[in-house]
């Protein structure tokens, strides 16, 4: 591919970032007052709405009720907009219902689901703004609407997606990169005890070169559950402040 | 109260030596760690250790568990079974109605198989009842009213007006003084106002 480097020479990315920079993570939690916990979250131009219901009464088919556990049911969508050309079916397609999937795994591993037999959990989470990295804002920000709804959770989850161009991963991919041809690995991390959730890759990628993609992979999801600690102990403040605590 | 400390899950609060996990807590190789986002409140039971938790300004959802004492409507009744919606778990509001359902034996504790459910609740019944089961994949919450202060507490007549309890099994209606037939919670004395 002529003229477009996705790693110059002095190590800048196509956005001017770092090989191992992020992008600028803003979040807000509390966003809708009719759900029980909800949570937006930005990660460069990707931007994700996350919403959470429950634990309730198991609705739909009884048939799938845990008798000891919770169910999380996931649903991820994109908005119409959220790509460059309109988007003709925004759920229902093959790749919504994976990524949906994904997520239920990611959470299930999380959650405290042994809490409430059961009962069910629905994430709701859409894109409204897409710019590589989808699955892991998602994670990101679905993280933030389970911790405002008060369901207890073993740790943060938190996700990121990287990348591998000229022997060097490539932290928090934009579409552009991902589009590129890189060889891209998202994953779902519990930072405090390193435990992954979920690691997803359907690329090409030398067994050699796996080991440091992992490592690079840890080390962004902890610097993103860094904001993500931020962002949850200032709302936790304004909250306390506002109810005069 | 002293400034209490913030807490995001995944904190690690204290050794298993040191306190007794409460809610909002979970233990871990020995180590207790929170698993909400909020504030550690440590409470002295008596017992030698500390009972620690975390709590929200907001309470979460409470499931009812079994033995919990259930605040319900009666939705339907049917010879075998009365379906209700359950309202409140002990004194907290639910904000999502859970489905439960009150077996033609379990309304009373005496003389089980000679209840008529048309006797004992009717639909928009106001009703005290415990929790036994929390069923299978089939059925919804098993709750029973067999004691003495489970039963009715609010009913309406047949005319409209909210009825006054007689007895352990009948109401009257003070509007139109017409006696009707209900399984009737024995009211606590200290919850009577002179």
């Amino acid at each position: 591919m002529a003229g477009l480097e996705l790693l110059s020479d002095q190590g800048y990315r196509l956005d001017g970032r770092k090989a191992t920079e992020l992008r600028k993570v803003q979040a807000r939690m509390g966003v809708f007052a009719q759900a029980d916990g909800s949570a937006y979250l930005e990660q460069g131009n990707t931007k994700a709405l996350a919403v959470v219901y429950g634990p309730h009464e198991m609705r739909g088919s009884r048939s799938r009720t845990l008798h000891d556990r919770a169910l999380i049911n996931c649903q991820y969508s994109m908005a119409t907009f959220s790509t460059a050309e309109r988007k003709r079916r925004p759920h229902g397609d093959r790749k919504s219902t994976e990524m949906s999937l994904h997520l239920k795994q990611t959470f299930e591993a999380a959650v405290m689901t042994q809490l409430y037999p059961r009962s069910q959990i629905d994430i709701y989470v859409k894109i409204l703004q897409s710019d590589g990295g989808n699955y892991s804002t998602c994670v990101n920000a679905a993280t933030l609407a389970v911790i405002d709804a008060g369901i207890p959770m073993r740790d943060y989850v938190c996700a990121c997606t990287v990348g591998f161009v000229d022997e060097t991963p490539l932290a928090d991919l934009c579409y552009a990169e991902e589009s590129g041809g890189v060889s891209s690995l998202a994953l779902a991390l519990l930072p405090r005890g390193g435990q992954i959730a979920l690691l997803q890759m359907d690329a090409r990628l030398h067994q050699d070169h796996l080991e440091t993609l992992i490592e690079a992979a840890m080390t962004a999801c902890k610097g993103v559950s860094k904001v993500l600690d931020e962002v949850v102990r200032q709302h936790l403040q304004e909250v306390s402040v506002l109810t005069g605590e | 109260m002293s400034p209490m400390k913030l807490c995001v899950p995944g904190d690690k609060l204290c050794s298993v030596e040191d306190c007794i996990p409460g809610t909002g807590v979970y233990l871990r190789h020995g180590y207790i760690y929170s698993s909400l986002a909020g504030y550690v409140l440590r409470k002295n039971e008596g017992e030698e250790l500390p009972v620690i938790s975390v709590v929200r300004e907001t309470e979460t959802q409470l499931l009812p568990d079994v033995g919990a004492i259930v605040t319900c409507k009666v939705t339907s009744i049917n010879p075998r079974f009365a379906k209700v919606h359950i309202l409140y778990v002990g004194s907290t509001p639910l904000k999502d109605r859970f489905r439960g359902t009150i077996r033609k034996e379990d309304v009373r504790a005496t003389e089980k198989d000679k209840v008529e459910t048309y006797k004992s609740f009717r639909p928009g019944d106001i009703v005290l009842a415990k929790v036994i089961s929390l069923g299978d994949v089939q059925s919804n919450y098993l709750l029973t009213t067999a004691e003495n202060e489970l039963g009715v507490v609010v009913a309406h007549s047949e005319s409209g007006a909210q009825m006054v309890p007689i007895s352990w099994c009948e109401m009257q209606c003070p509007r139109t003084h017409v006696k009707e037939f209900r399984k009737v919670a024995r009211v606590q004395p200290e919850y009577l106002q002179a």
